[in-house]
């Protein structure tokens, strides 16, 4: 009778317990748990001992689109610190907290465009970069104000996700809003959130 | 014959032991993520409601019901959760109805911003407190994610094993019941910090609202005709996330297309007094005691002038039952002031 009792209370335990090592799907009291993607993991682990110079962060291995500011790389789920440090005091800083979770999605405004973090463990990743005016152009050379045509003739033919016009590449997207045929909004987009 | 009851028996201690362990892992809502707990907390109240609130953290930071009782003896409940969906609030409404009729239901409409289901952290505090209906079910299949399983909100032990590690004094001492964590669903934060470098919104390329969030609209809109409830659409006044002109036009649109009432409190400042350096804890996201009391009068008034709600403070019972609320409510307020090592402001100031 025992054997039996453990046999089946093994079985059933076998069945709870399958899929443990899915280990990113735990959810409770940390919302980042919940992504799904890897990218952030990988890009901690590429981060992991990056020091907070210019040239560390110029020489990072960019797979996705990147944002080039002077000579700082930004790069949407790298580690924002050392990018932060390297640019200097923003404009203005704002922070939100996420409802119910710990952690801050801030957002960093600099003369011509915006760099957001969400909190992922004991850092802060960088969840998107928005160009706000024509002062800087993508690291392809593509800005505010350009045509659709010289967008297709830089980047190629785009999805069409939402109204906007998308290049995905390596786990990121770059996303270009037009309004009559003009380049209104660029944005360097997570797609880990 | 003897065989056989020691196989029911068996099954019986296999499953009362998945039960047990089902309990002590599912979490607990208490000190940590209180917002998780808010659901559940409604199903424990006596059911003779004038106002349902639904929606997202706009409601259940912005509004104070123990105002509305007081100033108004206007009896209301906040069922509010963490990114409340608008599919979510359509079916809780539902469920509401499953146990009372009241006479009005309050919706925050930033809701419609999301035309399709976002994170699973957020869905289960929302549906994982919902009593097991129709409705829930529903609520579940039109919230889940690509990622998530229906079984996995039936039997959440499949979907939470893995906090074994994790476990804490918490997980035993509440495995059976859990203390309050809300004021009628209201959650109170006395702190203070003033809203400051709030960003504009990033530019859409589609500020229309999604069918799937117009259709649900329409359907709360249905049922609450169908129930002869009044249904009074609301924008709380948080700065963040930004809510759009295009937005508003939409909500005064249809609001004027249906005959509802649409407040919306951020063109209300200077009516409800609202001051963002003194009435945000969290730098204008949501509301903390003091301006969530400023816009709930203001929102007692309208319910008096336009919904005909009737004082009941004159109800024994029912005053009973708000008398002890309130004092949990100030015990509250003199609480946190208390952690803050700040005197709790008199009530007239």
């Amino acid at each position: 009778m025992r054997k039996k009792m453990l046999a089946i209370t093994m079985a059933a335990g076998l069945l709870l317990f399958s899929g443990c090592g899915d280990s990113e799907k735990v959810i409770d009291g940390d919302v980042a748990n919940v992504t799904t993607g890897s990218r952030s993991g990988e890009s901690a682990e590429a981060q992991a001992g990056t020091e907070t110079q210019v040239s560390q962060t110029e020489t990072a291995v960019s797979r996705g689109y990147v944002l080039k500011v002077n000579n700082v790389t930004v790069e949407v789920d790298a580690d924002a610190s050392p990018v932060l440090e390297a640019l200097g005091e923003p404009v203005s800083y704002f922070e939100a907290a996420s409802c119910a979770f710990e952690g801050l999605d801030k957002i960093y405004t600099y003369n011509g465009f915006e760099i957001d973090t969400y909190p992922s463990k004991d850092r802060d990743l960088v969840s998107a970069v928005i160009l706000k005016d024509d002062s800087l152009a993508t690291a392809e050379g593509i800005c505010i104000g350009d045509s659709l045509e010289k967008l297709q003739e830089v980047y190629g033919e785009a999805a069409l996700e939402n109204g906007m016009l998308v290049y995905a590449r390596d786990g990121m997207k770059l996303c270009f809003i037009l309004q009559d045929d003009n380049i209104v909004s660029i944005e360097y987009r997570s797609t880990a959130l | 014959m003897n065989r056989i009851w020691k196989f029911i028996g068996t099954g019986v201690i296999v499953l009362a032991s998945l039960y047990l362990l089902q309990r002590l892992l599912a979490p607990k809502y208490v000190s940590d993520v209180v917002e998780g707990a808010l659901i559940a907390e409604y199903y424990g109240e006596e059911k003779d409601h004038d106002v349902i609130f639904i929606g997202d953290c706009e409601v259940y930071e912005n509004f104070s019901p123990v105002v509305l009782w007081q100033d108004f003896g206007i009896n209301s409940y906040i069922r509010g959760s963490a990114q409340q969906l608008i599919w979510q609030s359509y079916y809780l409404l539902e469920d509401t109805l499953r146990y009372e009729k009241p006479r009005v239901v309050i919706f925050n409409v930033l809701a419609m911003q999301y035309d399709e289901p976002q994170r699973e952290a957020y869905n289960r505090m929302t549906l994982e407190g919902m009593r097991w209906s129709r409705s829930k079910v529903d609520a579940i299949r039109a919230s889940m994610t690509r990622e998530e399983h229906f079984l996995d909100y039936v039997f959440p032990l499949l979907r939470y094993h893995a906090r074994w590690s994790e476990l804490g004094a918490e997980d035993v001492r509440y495995m059976f019941d859990t203390p309050r964590v809300s004021h009628n669903g209201y959650y109170m934060r006395v702190d203070v910090k003033p809203a400051e470098n709030v960003p504009e919104g990033r530019i859409l390329a589609d500020y229309r609202f999604g069918d799937n969030a117009w259709t649900y609209l329409d359907k709360m809109t249905a049922l609450c005709r169908e129930n002869d409830i009044r249904l009074i659409l609301v924008k709380a006044p948080s700065l963040y996330p930004y809510w759009y002109d295009q937005w508003e036009e939409q909500m005064e649109g249809y609001a004027a297309e249906n005959g509802l009432l649409y407040i919306n409190f951020l063109e209300l400042v200077e009516e409800t007094g609202l001051d963002f350096a003194t009435d945000t804890y969290d730098g204008g996201l949501h509301l903390n005691l003091s301006g969530a009391e400023k816009i709930s009068r203001y929102l007692g008034e309208a319910l008096r002038q336009e919904a005909g709600l009737a004082d009941r403070r004159g109800e024994a019972h029912l005053s009973q039952v708000w008398k002890d609320k309130t004092e949990a409510y100030e015990r509250e307020r003199e609480r946190q002031y208390e952690e803050l090592h700040s005197p709790a402001p008199s009530r007239g100031d």
